[in-house]
């Protein structure tokens, strides 16, 4: 298939034959020279020929020969006309009254971006198309300040997001909102298919969507046609190879052998010989040497996009449709890979001179095998001394997969637990949105509804084949199961817009309503001996469905709110939005929020002050207060809920000659309390400011966001079960900064731009708790995180270490190190970490365990250059973090080892192996002992790293006839080549808390594209 | 004109549509409130008590962990791993590694999920109480010995949770509320010890008297469990002190039990532990597990919910290359001090029954074969033996179950046998000839009868009796005994006695700190 598309790629560059027409190429610029991006260039008497100016203001049209004159057209200048010349310079004046500057999609709305007195980032979705992912919110990475984006290997698997920290122990993830829909996750959009992406930061921006606008809002507006438009085509396709970078390098078969064997173990020694006894060599010298992450990985694996975009429009009617395929295989040895098909059909009809009705229909069709990612820690602690594959393994079937217990060893054969699974997620999903808009009073009344619906099922077959990885042991029989998700969310928006002005006072309201259901329901089924053949993937019909193999699960949440949004300016100079929303959800029992917020700006510029001084072109103060819900928060019972059937009912009567029964059980959760809505509070400053000519052009903002009323599942003593409820505070706070300079020399157009983000996350209450702690399974004892107040959130807590025992005579001197062999039956040696002994009492003890390093990055960066020269276009973005540290959970494994795991080539090149020879490892021998096995800052690493995010190099030329011509830009790129960290891991992009274990590694992209207009 | 009223009633019908009052209130989806039962339904009132049966056998006491320490504080158990907290246990360390283990805080929660279990149960059973009618004694009386099963399982938890922690808190309904729960403080452990007894004289009154294996609910607990756990409380306190009252009590219990004549000991020691052997009329306590006979399907084992490894057989199975069924985590190897005790007194059966051989000497590709003919292979570990008390042969499990070791196997927790060696250690104690009860316990092991036992000879009678078992026993007696600073290395009078309160028990409720 894919071999197909490709075919059809070339046939069509071959085909385009050059033709009969002049190429013009210029630039726009206004009065002061500066680019003026968006512009319409057309021919005079042709309108089907056109153009649009690029970020930089230049075009490159294909004019018939007979062609004289190109009016150039854009929003806010006077349009107008030039004669037709190879290169062609362009200055438009500013209309009279007009504004200058573009206009911004806001929450229920619109607004002049010079008008803005929030923090809202429009994406430039023309960069973020220059990024091969499958996909969007990965293409933002490290483009948007206050957004931080932590990419995920596996293909189909979304980025997690966090805009500005993190404020809450019950979700991150901004809101999503498409076109007016409410969704958690975006990867079943399309890039290609957004119109309009803007990111709302402050409370002034988001507050109007205070239901759920704790974390960010990013607000999605997909493609739409435009009145009176000649039809345009668009396509945009591109195929690539993913390649594995920074690979991990282990130690080999003879680094593993030398540390196993210094440990001095019975089991590591039989390990060895049985190595040479069975797969070559001799003695303690065994020759084989797996390379797991070697096996385990494909040296390429395939990313294609192929997409289609119609848009047109007639004097009353607007349209366009949009079709897509996306096939991203993994990089993992195994089926593991994502495929989407998307469509889009949006139509628009102006029914009444005063009435506007629309049709949005959004259909995703997407299939992911999900890969076993446990395969790569697997692939970690694997011993090399056994072969992927042993064909001596008789009893093994169906593929002859080397068991490590022939060495005497119980580590999993990564290859085989990768191998052996198949997990396929079908997902269906339609977006239908229905609405109309009525238009009086000379359009400044306009009465919107407009009803969202999203209906998403999907299935997933996980699928366990019958086999044996032998030797000696029994058959693992086949297993299904099958689960079957539905969602059906609906939101009802009504919406009254009145705008008005007079003189110099401009002023707007809005008034809205908005009605919204989620209702989600799982149905799983599970049974043993099912045949292999798809065909009789029927739990239950086919082979022995478990008796507890079956499960429904649902959750229903209805939601009301009410809203409005005022704002004022005086001569767009003194800015005011406030904001007020009232939000009612069924999942607390306080059911009603309520979000108010108010932004001021002042356009300092505007003022008869600024008017001589040379510095500032445009010079904005804004500020911002304001109060967001998170309903992120678990739905509550708010009551003592009963649980039934044979899991609470006890077995009678099972004797020697009875196999007993049930007798009907019941058990009560006394434990609850009343919940009510999360908030954040947030306060923002910042300048927007565009010097020297406008050629630089800035933004900095303060945020300060408090959290309270923080939700999260309070433990007590005596049971797992805790109380949800509103326990906790906290404070994320930071500054954002953007800069972007533009300018040219000759015919080179360049871009220098960079943005940065700082946090700060503190946790401010947690109730009666002293602190809280958490981890992730199964090391939540080994390797806790802390939640403290007065640290940030999840700490890595622990000893810290200092170096290492180098001589018998250190240890005796040292108060910690002789207090506990004095009485330990394990005694410390040479070579065994030591730790600092913080409160000084000459024991460690629990006063000595202590904040080793956060997950959360104190700064997150991004910068990139652009460079525009003649045809060609070349850019490259940068993006990274500092400041946060990874739990190396590869290495962390050591601690439940019972034997000798495998360890990267820097550990076992860097073993303690005598005085003086390293203050940062332990020897072979210390990491079998107990002293080692406490969570300690060994295993905490910096996870700071700088990336190549993005390398692209395009030209564009224009074919065809006059009447037909079109304009093609092939492009060349390289995403992620290159990664810059010191980091012992695979990547130290690690999502969750900061726990390196089963992260799939994240991928090098090359891939050739073609973008052609017609 | 027109139009706009039309759209102005247009938009407040939507409005006022979309905008119906009972739209927030809703109960959560399948989550059912407490509000449904009907409590006047006395058909139903046996279904708290179940609930509380079932959470005692399932995931808490027999838990893999809770078991794990017990036994690993004793002599007989080696715990098989390489698990830094478990050795540390084992070798009696009091630092941070044992405060900070997870394992200590997963005990304490497994004894005290019961606990309140059973305190939530109990106020369940009062709903139902109010709607007795005033003149059904026969609904009242049920009432009591529904509560005083219900009370039994609670004293077991906070019996058990003193042994091990020493001063811990004694949770009545109170702790229904979470607050109060938060709050609550240590109890002296003699004052434990006291409240057990003192529950165990309600219990004895209002519970059935019948033998478990012929309660009205088959296996559930009757007069003399209770009587049982109020002698083991009483043992406790009377200590290594022949003086002590406490004795007579531990006689007057034991003397009940046996002259109730009830119970007998079950013929076969090497079955007992087996499918002949479950629920036989030497049980006075079994938790009860069953696979139905199918051989795949619904299953209840001592695991909680979606917890294999929790499986009380499937952890102590040994480490087999031959697989499943005869299979497990290889962990809980006896000791060789506890095969050299049997061996040394020709304890044949009970060494027989107890110790298993992994292979020879637990070298990888050797085999050893059980007395019931199961291939069991060495290991790369190197153990050499496994625990025959918890070992189901596969001719004895249901047919077509290779999953799930030790399935439809019950767990042994109280037994005749002991009452009787209780028996007689208080007699001889008290100057009693304890004979009787003590060559009842020894003939069944196939033993020559002894005549004027001995303190000393009855304690090694109960150490080779109890061998291996999982509730401390070993431990507990070296330290009423006064034995374990001698016997145990690494044990430390006054320091090594008990757990420490686990630190994140501590970090939730101050007072525990005290």
């Amino acid at each position: 298939m894919k071999y197909f598309y490709l075919s059809v790629l070339l046939f069509m560059l071959a085909s385009s034959a050059f033709a009969q027409t002049r190429t013009v190429r210029g630039r726009v610029q206004d009065e002061k020279g500066l680019p003026v991006p968006g512009a319409t260039v057309t021919v005079k008497n042709s309108p089907g020929v056109g153009a649009i100016s690029t970020e930089t203001g230049t075009f490159t049209l294909n004019v018939p020969s007979n062609a004289d004159s190109l009016v150039v057209t854009v929003i806010g200048y006077n349009r107008q006309a030039v004669a037709v010349a190879d290169n062609v310079q362009i200055s438009l004046e500013v209309a009279e009254g007009a504004t200058l500057e573009q206009v911004v999609v806001i929450g229920y709305g619109t607004q002049r971006k010079g008008d803005l007195t929030a923090p809202i980032t429009t994406v430039n979705t023309e960069n973020m198309m220059k990024r091969t992912t499958s996909s969007p919110m990965d293409a933002l990475q490290g483009s948007v300040p206050g957004v931080q984006i932590v990419g995920n290997g596996a293909p189909g698997s979304p980025p997690s997001v966090r805009v500005r920290g993190v404020g809450s122990f019950n979700n991150e993830a901004p809101l999503y909102v498409v076109d007016g829909m409410f969704v958690n996750d975006i990867t079943f959009l399309n890039p290609a298919d957004i119109a309009d992406m803007s990111i709302l930061k402050d409370a002034s921006g988001a507050a109007i969507y205070g239901v759920r606008a704790a974390n960010g809002v990013v607000l999605i507006t997909t493609k739409k046609g435009k009145l009176n438009m000649k039809t345009r085509v668009t396509y945009n396709g591109y195929v690539g190879m993913q390649v594995p970078v920074n690979m991990l390098k282990m130690a080999n078969g003879q680094q593993y052998t030398k540390f196993s064997l210094e440990r001095r173990t019975t089991q590591d020694s039989n390990t060895v010989r049985l190595s040479s006894e069975r797969f070559g060599g001799s003695g303690l010298n065994p020759t084989t040497s797996t390379d797991w992450y070697d096996e385990l990985l494909k040296k390429q694996a395939l990313i294609t996009n192929h997409g289609i975009d119609l848009q047109g429009g007639s004097d009353k009617v607007t349209w366009s449709v949009g079709l897509n395929y996306t096939y991203q295989d993994g990089i993992q040895e195994s089926k593991n890979s994502f495929e989407r098909y998307n469509a889009r059909f949006q139509l628009e009809a102006r029914a009444f001179p005063w009435l506007k009705v629309g049709l949005t229909t959004y259909i995703v069709n997407s299939r992911t095998f999900v890969p076993n990612s446990e395969a790569f820690s697997d692939a970690y602690s694997a011993t090399p001394l056994f072969p992927v594959y042993d064909e001596q393994n008789v009893n093994a079937f169906p593929e002859k997969f080397a068991a490590a217990a022939v060495i005497g060893r119980e580590d999993a054969n990564p290859v085989a637990n990768a191998f052996y699974n198949y997990n396929r997620l079908k997902d269906f999903q339609v977006l239908p949105t229905l609405y109309a808009e009525a238009s009086f009073w000379k359009d400044r009344l306009t009465f919107r509804s407009q009803i969202n619906q999203l209906y998403a099922s999907s299935l997933r077959s996980q699928y366990s084949p019958e086999r044996n990885l032998g030797p000696g042991t029994s058959v693992t029989a086949s297993n299904l199961r099958s689960t079957q998700e539905r969602t059906t969310n609906y939101i009802l928006d009504n919406l009254l817009t009145y705008r008005d002005g007079a003189g110099k006072h401009h002023w707007s309201l809005l008034l809205g309503q908005s009605t919204r259901e989620e209702r989600w329901r799982q149905t799983w089924v599970s049974a043993d001996n099912v045949p292999a053949a798809e065909e009789f993937w029927y739990a239950g019909a086919q082979g022995a469905r478990n008796a507890n193999g079956y499960s429904e699960d649902g959750i229903r949440n209805a939601g009301l709110s009410f809203f409005t949004r005022g704002t004022y300016d005086y001569d767009n100079k003194y800015l005011l939005t406030a904001t007020f929303r009232a939000d009612g959800s069924s999942k607390y029992q306080t059911k009603w929020g309520y979000f108010p917020s108010v932004g001021l700006g002042w356009v300092v510029t505007g003022e008869d002050f600024m008017k001589g001084q040379h510095i500032f072109d445009f010079l904005k103060l804004r500020g911002s207060w304001g109060k967001l819900g998170n309903d992120g928060v678990n739905a509550n019972a708010g009551y003592a809920i009963v649980s039934t059937g044979s899991a609470n009912s006890a077995i009678f009567g099972s004797t020697a000659d009875a196999n007993g029964l049930y007798v009907p059980g019941y058990t009560v959760n006394r434990f609850f309390a009343n919940v009510t809505w999360e908030v954040v509070t947030e306060w923002d400053g910042g300048i927007d400011f565009e010097v020297l000519g406008r050629r630089l052009k800035g933004s900095v903002d303060y945020y300060h966001r408090t959290t309270s009323n923080a939700a999260f599942d309070k433990p007590f003593g005596y049971t797992y079960g805790s109380v949800y409820g509103n326990w906790a505070e906290m404070v994320n706070s930071g500054i954002d900064l953007q800069l972007n300079w533009n300018d040219r020399i000759g015919d080179l157009n360049y871009s220098i731009g960079g943005n940065l983000s700082t946090l700060k996350n503190e946790v401010t209450d947690l109730g009666s708790l002293p602190s809280l702690m958490s981890g992730v399974f199964p090391y939540v004892a080994e390797f806790p995180n802390k939640i403290e107040v007065g640290q940030p959130l999840r700490y890595f807590y622990g000893y810290e270490m200092i170096g290492v025992y180098q001589t018998d005579d250190e240890i005796a001197k040292d108060p910690v190190a002789s207090s506990y062999n004095a009485t330990a039956l394990s005694k410390i040696r040479p070579g065994f970490l030591k730790y600092k002994d913080q409160d000084g009492n000459g024991v460690l003890d629990n006063n000595d365990r202590v904040n080793i390093g956060n997950y959360l990055p104190k700064i997150t960066y991004g910068f990139n250059v652009a460079l525009d020269y003649k045809k060609f276009d070349f850019s490259i973005a940068f993006q990274g973090s500092g400041g946060n540290k990874i739990l190396n959970l590869n290495r962390g494994k050591l601690y439940k080892a019972s034997n000798s795991l495998n360890v990267d080539e820097a550990f076992a090149n860097g073993f303690w192996t005598g005085p003086g020879s390293t203050n940062s490892y332990p020897s072979a021998n210390a990491i079998a002992d107990g002293w080692f096995k406490v969570g300690n800052s060994f295993f905490v690493e910096n996870g700071s790293y700088l990336r190549i995010q993005n390398i692209q190099l395009g030209y564009t030329f224009n074919v065809g006839k006059e009447s037909a011509q079109s304009t093609i830009r092939v492009f060349a790129t390289a995403d992620r080549p290159f990664i810059f960290t010191k980091y012992n891991g695979f990547t130290p992009e690690v999502s969750g808390w900061g726990y390196d274990m089963n992260v799939y590694p994240i991928s090098a992209t090359y891939s050739l594209g073609v973008r052609a207009a017609f | 004109m027109k139009r706009y009223k039309q759209i102005a009633v247009l938009v407040t019908a939507i409005t006022l549509l979309s905008a119906c009052s009972k739209f927030l209130d809703r109960p959560l989806e399948n989550k059912q409130q407490v509000t449904a039962i009907d409590y006047s339904n006395l058909s139903l009132m046996y279904q708290p008590v179940s609930g509380v049966y079932r959470t005692a056998a399932s995931g808490t006491f027999a838990k893999w962990i809770s078991v794990a320490i017990r036994s690993v504080r004793g002599d007989e158990i080696e715990t098989g791993n390489d698990d830094a907290g478990q050795i540390a246990i084992h070798n009696f360390q009091n630092n941070v590694t044992v405060k900070s283990y997870w394992g200590i805080n997963d005990m304490w929660i497994s004894l005290y999920g019961v606990v309140l279990a059973a305190n939530s149960a109990l106020a369940e059973l009062d709903e139902f109480g109010k709607n007795i009618p005033s003149g059904d004694a026969a609904s009242q009386k049920l009432l009591e010995q529904y509560r005083a099963e219900v009370r039994f399982f609670r004293a077991l938890g906070h019996y058990w949770a003193a042994r091990y922690w020493g001063d811990v808190p004694v949770l009545g309904m109170e702790s229904n509320d979470p607050n109060a729960l938060s709050n609550s403080t240590k109890s002296s452990v003699d004052d434990v010890r006291l409240h057990v007894m003192e529950e165990m004289d309600f219990c004895i009154a209002n519970l059935e008297d019948a033998r478990p294996n012929q309660a009205t609910h088959m296996g559930g607990v009757t007069k003399y469990t209770a009587l049982m756990l109020k002698a083991k409380a009483a043992m406790d306190l009377a200590g290594n002190n022949n003086g002590s009252p406490y004795w007579d009590v531990v006689l007057d219990c034991t003397n009940q039990i046996f002259s109730s004549n009830k119970f007998n000991l079950f013929p076969d020691y090497y079955q007992l532990w087996k499918k002949p052997g479950k629920l036989s009329n030497e049980a006075i306590l079994e938790f009860q597990y069953s696979d139905f006979g199918n051989e795949t399907g619904d299953i209840v084992t001592s695991g909680g919910a979606n917890e294999l490894w929790g499986n009380f057989f499937l952890f102590q199975g040994p480490d087999n290359t031959y697989g499943m069924p005869i299979s497990g985590s290889g962990w809980m190897v006896p000791s060789q001090k506890a095969v050299d005790f049997l061996t040394a007194r020709n304890d044949t059966l009970r060494k027989r029954t107890t110790i298993l051989l992994c292979g020879v000497n637990g070298q990888p590709g050797t085999t050893a074969f059980t007395p019931d003919g199961d291939p069991v292979s060495g290991n790369a570990g190197l153990k050499k033996y496994f625990n025959g008390k918890a070992y189901y042969p596969k001719s004895q499990m249901t047919p077509g179950r290779v999953d799930y070791y030790g399935a439809n196997n019950n767990i042994r927790v109280f037994r005749y046998a002991e009452a009787l060696l209780m028996n007689a250690e208080a007699k001889v104690r008290k100057g009693q000839n304890g004979d009787v009860p003590f060559n009842l316990v020894r003939v069944r092991a196939k033993l020559n009868p002894i005549a004027g036992v001995t303190l000393q000879q009855v304690l090694d009678e109960r150490r080779a009796e109890l061998i291996c078992e999982w509730w401390g026993e070993r431990f507990n007696d070296l330290l009423r005994t006064g034995q374990a600073a001698i016997v145990l290395p690494g044990f430390t009078t006054g320091q090594s006695e008990y757990l420490p309160i686990p630190q994140e028990q501590e970090d939730r409720n101050s007072n525990l700190k005290n």
